[in-house]
């Protein structure tokens, strides 16, 4: 009992699964190709509650942009905020769960910045796989 | 003492039991994503999804009414790889990727499949690893058994193009990727400055083209290292072509005269590949 509980309190509470966080993310994708979507880049990171992964991205002006985060099960709420390339904020998604997206349509070819957020994980100690798809229509 | 916590804490227990009542767990503390200011966005940006794919130009080109698309503009050429400086090889794989993108929806099975032939010969000269080879082999069979459909073909490709040769760990090195993009992103911007003076557009080059951030991003990777070694005539064309990209796409608009000239200076890299 006392080696169970040892081995328990051991044992990393929370292992990030980049590769659960990837599988949900390509069902996605190819979900989006039924619909007219395409890929532009897919990435996966493994973050802490509070940490973040931010992406550089050019968008053409007039094209539906989508971008989608998928988290593991370590992950509760991932957040995504999109910022022009001075740094204001344009837009955030409103939803509370660790499949978060948003839609964006530039209106001049621009760079932006895509901050993806583990905002608050199952407890604060874990990690999350944390996968991330800019699609585009 | 402490066997009356536990008694307490067993017969609590017990009653909750009893009484199926049904105690919900307290919410978590939603905590709001930290605020960024541009000094830590520019700090921390990763350039992963910097690039726009060749197709995402060619739906781009599409969208500002320029008819026709790349995929008849892609010229044939050869691009070998049994040549010793890796750097040139990712920047050949790139384009020749970059075709095999540009042409998978109409381009006979043997072309298509010779293509393909070469991206694999890159992906083994960068020392891909065997699943992508792999990948490649499954790939072309299917097309010379048209067994698969090019609507498919394409997702295909570009899921290859965007998310699995960028998460692959090439035995050339980290700048393998960077470099391969930068083929590709060469190849799709020539294309594309070469359809708009087609179209004598005068708008659609600032539209389509203006990208400093991505040629200053190539440029790092592109900057050849000292040490008395001679640059390489590709890579050295590249950093000037990149150089000058770089000033253009920097400008607020682009004229019809700024993308003849994307045009020549891409023309110029390619020719040497």
């Amino acid at each position: 009992m006392i080696a169970a509980l040892l081995f328990a309190a051991l044992t990393p509470t929370a292992m990030a699964d980049e590769n659960a966080a990837e599988a949900c993310l390509k069902t996605k994708i190819w979900e989006g190709y039924n619909t007219g979507w395409a890929v532009r880049t897919a990435t996966n990171a493994t973050l802490g509650q509070g940490e973040h992964r931010i992406y550089l991205v050019t968008l053409y002006a007039g094209t539906e942009y989508k971008i989608m985060v998928c988290g593991d099960d370590k992950l509760q709420n991932g957040d995504i905020v999109l910022y022009d390339s001075l740094g204001n904020e344009l837009m955030k998604d409103a939803q509370d769960n660790r499949e978060p997206v948003i839609n964006y349509k530039a209106s001049t070819t621009d760079t932006f910045y895509i901050a993806v957020h583990a905002t608050r994980t199952v407890d604060p100690k874990a990690k999350a796989g944390v996968a991330t798809a800019v699609t585009y229509k | 003492m402490l066997s009356s916590v536990l008694l307490v804490g067993v017969l609590g227990l017990a009653a909750c039991d009893s009484e199926e009542t049904k105690v919900e767990a307290p919410k978590p503390e939603v905590v709001a994503p930290a605020k960024l200011d541009i000094a830590a966005l520019q700090s921390a940006a990763e350039n992963v999804a910097l690039v726009p794919s060749p197709a995402e130009m060619q739906r781009a080109l599409e969208r500002n009414g320029i008819a026709g698309g790349l995929s008849g503009m892609v010229s044939e050429r050869t691009l070998k790889m049994d040549i010793e400086n890796k750097d040139v090889i990712a920047v050949r794989t790139g384009v020749a990727l970059a075709d095999a993108l540009l042409t998978v929806k109409d381009a006979p099975p043997e072309k298509l499949k010779t293509r393909l032939e070469t991206v694999k010969a890159g992906m083994a000269a960068l020392g891909g690893g065997a699943d992508i080879a792999a990948t490649i082999d499954d790939i072309n069979a299917r097309i010379v058994n048209n067994s698969v459909s090019r609507d498919d073909l394409i997702k295909e490709l570009d899921e290859m193009h965007g998310a699995i040769i960028p998460e692959i760990k090439f035995e050339a090195g980290e700048r393998a990727v960077p470099l391969l993009q930068a083929g590709s992103w060469l190849e799709g911007s020539n294309l594309v400055a070469g359809a708009i003076i087609a179209a004598n557009s005068t708008t659609a080059g600032t539209e389509l083209l203006r990208q400093p951030q991505v040629a200053d991003y190539f440029m790092k990777y592109v900057a050849v290292e000292g040490g008395g070694k001679a640059p390489d005539e590709v890579l050295a064309q590249l950093q000037t072509t990149l150089t000058r990209l770089k000033e253009l796409a920097s400008q607020p608009t682009l004229s019809l005269d700024d993308v003849k000239e994307v045009k020549s200076q891409t023309d110029a890299v390619l020719a040497l590949l």
